[in-house]
């Protein structure tokens, strides 16, 4: 739980410690208690009506003699799809991932180990995608899918986001700081490019792919606006979807909505504290690098 | 034709070893890379043989940019001026009309899209301020040198883990006027008793103080990477110049500080621009006297309701450039940044 955020934190740990006067490391962990209660209030308040029974006048604390939290089951009864949802949305996720994965490390060789012509063009081709908001092609890309007939199918859901220009220029800049000589003495002796790629690049980009992967991940699972567009029938919304459609069907079902709700967000959090590192990394690169 | 292909010339194919007339190993190995001239010629064969391969390892992600980003980006540039079909088909050249109707210049007088970019500007003024202060401060306390300070660290970033889908359903109950602790709230600030999503007055903030919550997982990262990255020797010489507490933060921490604000600052007013969901999720509409009908959702409801493909086209494309200003603008910060250190 207590990942490092940045590698400098560890260096922050390691110099002498000095120990902070009683009533002042007092007043920083009531502080810090104080922020987190803040911080984490939404979800505290989204747990605390789900467990209180159906009501229309929730209260912000629980009758804590009758907690009700058969609730996370009934939900699953209550709103039949909920099973699927969470599959589409993890067939979806886990397919965009190794997806960016893939043509990313594959791009991303060519523009860090390969020497050829036009080289700056391609570079630019794969900058140009960032700069493009994601909304300016949306209506376009929506005409494709729907001529295609990919709408309420996974594919739809899933080919346009296969490749990433964030992740390729990550991939990039991790490739480049593996010495060159490797290449060069791999290639000497024999060794193809493609079996240097999957056997010495890859195994040693691991960081690289962790950041990639929890990064995309995470990304897809939230995803709204494109499932919203190119999903018609319920058994085919992705979790997000579902949730905002659910809440609008149960309107006045407060514990049945937050308690969806919270099954919904529980992969993400657990992403988060098991890959925190990988995302903290792969946000403040992305972030800073570009 | 070299003696290799020679019919007449078998022993040199056979004979094992081809002999090399020189004596030290040294010089043979340079007979056998051959001259300088043909060395030139091998590199080039190389270096087309990498294009090749170039070529195939980048062919998925290029056809898929293609597919996806630039051909729809060209047709979404086309399509802005063509009025369109249902079908989204161009039916009719309109010239730059859809752009004069946007902005206004067309001399209806009907201004409702300019008025939805000053929405979107007027709900990036509320949520980035609150958001950067907000998190600023959460960095700060996060580098306290206490024990589970971590624990800490990953309740703070929490928010980057929860979409923006849910926390609009969280907190949609959140403004809901028949929860309690709402109503409490609502009576001590005097605001009005209906649910503040459906008053034109406090909607959009409602919005924005939602999105604020969701951003501040992220704003808290990046400004506590900033910090973490500032060397301690400065703190210290400064505490022999008499620096404690707020003067270090005022003095050594702020302006260090100040290229990762600013940067972020870009960054959170372009994430602003493209805010959709919680809008869709909140309101669902244009909000109460339109006042949450920000960009992205008046080229929502001009494309998915309405079926104006070219006029939501141009919504799009008025979005494009003024997010590409932005763009320019955070790799102008970013690259003073990168110098300065």
């Amino acid at each position: 739980m207590s990942a490092p955020v940045a590698p400098t934190s560890r260096a922050l740990h390691s110099s002498p410690y000095q120990a902070l006067p009683l009533a002042k490391k007092a007043g920083t962990y009531f502080l810090l208690g104080l922020a987190s209660f803040v911080v984490l209030f939404p979800l505290l308040f989204a747990f605390s009506l789900a467990v209180q029974g159906a009501t229309v006048a929730p209260t912000l604390l629980p009758d804590l003699s009758k907690l009700d939290l058969s609730v996370f089951a009934q939900a699953f009864s209550k709103e039949k799809h909920l099973g699927r949802w969470i599959l589409n949305s993890f067939v979806v996720s886990v397919a965009v991932t190794l997806g960016q994965l893939l043509t990313s490390a594959l791009a991303a060789y060519a523009l860090a180990n390969l020497r050829f012509p036009a080289k700056p063009f391609f570079f630019f081709a794969f900058l140009g995608p960032l700069m493009i908001p994601w909304e300016s092609t949306i209506i376009p890309n929506y005409l494709t899918i729907t001529a295609w007939g990919w709408k309420d199918t996974y594919q739809g859901l899933i080919v346009p986001f296969l490749a990433s220009g964030f992740g390729i220029f990550l991939l990039r800049q991790y490739f480049l700081t593996i010495p060159r000589e490797l290449y060069e003495a791999a290639v000497i002796d024999g060794c193809g490019r493609t079996r240097y790629l999957w056997s010495v690049l890859l195994p040693l980009s691991r960081p690289a792919l962790g950041t990639l992967a929890v990064y995309a991940f995470l990304n897809t699972w939230n995803q709204y606006y494109w499932p919203l567009l190119v999903t018609d029938s319920t058994e085919w919304r992705t979790t997000q979807v579902g949730i905002a459609v659910f809440r609008s069907s149960e309107i006045a079902v407060y514990n049945l909505q937050m308690a969806a709700t919270l099954i919904v967000l529980f992969p993400t959090l657990l992403l988060l504290i098991l890959g925190q590192r990988q995302l903290v990394r792969g946000l403040t690169e992305g972030a800073l690098k570009g | 034709m070299s003696a290799l292909d020679d019919p007449q010339n078998h022993a040199a194919r056979f004979s094992g070893a081809v002999e090399t007339p020189v004596d030290s190993p040294t010089e043979a190995v340079l007979y056998r890379l051959g001259s300088p001239a043909q060395a030139v010629a091998r590199r080039r064969n190389r270096r087309w043989q990498d294009f090749g391969w170039a070529l195939l390892y980048m062919s998925p992600a290029l056809a898929l940019f293609l597919a996806f980003t630039y051909v729809p980006f060209m047709r979404s540039i086309l399509l802005s001026f063509y009025v369109t079909t249902p079908t989204g088909a161009p039916s009719r050249f309109n010239a730059v009309n859809y752009y004069a109707r946007i902005l206004n210049l067309d001399g209806s007088g009907r201004d409702e899209y300019l008025k939805s970019i000053l929405t979107t500007v007027e709900f990036s003024l509320m949520v980035v301020p609150l958001s950067m202060i907000t998190s600023l401060a959460l960095a700060v306390l996060a580098t306290a040198r206490v024990k589970a300070i971590g624990v800490f660290r990953t309740i703070f970033t929490s928010s980057v883990a929860i979409s923006v889908a849910s926390a609009g359903v969280i907190w949609s109950l959140m403004y809901a006027p028949n929860v309690k602790v709402t109503r409490w709230l609502v009576n001590l600030l005097q605001l009005q008793p209906d649910s503040l999503l459906n008053n034109a007055s406090t909607a959009l903030a409602a919005v924005a103080f939602m999105t604020v919550w969701t951003s501040l997982g992220f704003n808290f990262i990046i400004i506590l990477a900033g910090l973490q990255a500032i060397p301690q020797e400065l703190y210290e010489s400064g505490r022999i110049d008499g620096t404690n507490g707020w003067t270090a933060f005022r003095y050594v921490s702020l302006p260090l500080l100040t290229p990762t604000l600013m940067f972020l600052c870009i960054i959170s007013t372009i994430q602003c621009f493209q805010a959709f969901t919680q809008f869709h999720v909140l309101i669902g509409n244009a909000g109460p006297d339109n006042a949450t009908n920000v960009m992205v959702y008046a080229l929502f409801t001009a494309f998915w309701k309405d079926n104006r493909y070219g006029f939501a086209s141009a919504i799009a494309v008025v979005l494009f450039v003024i997010l590409l200003a932005l763009t320019i603008l955070q790799y102008r910060v970013l690259d003073r940044r990168v110098h300065y250190q």
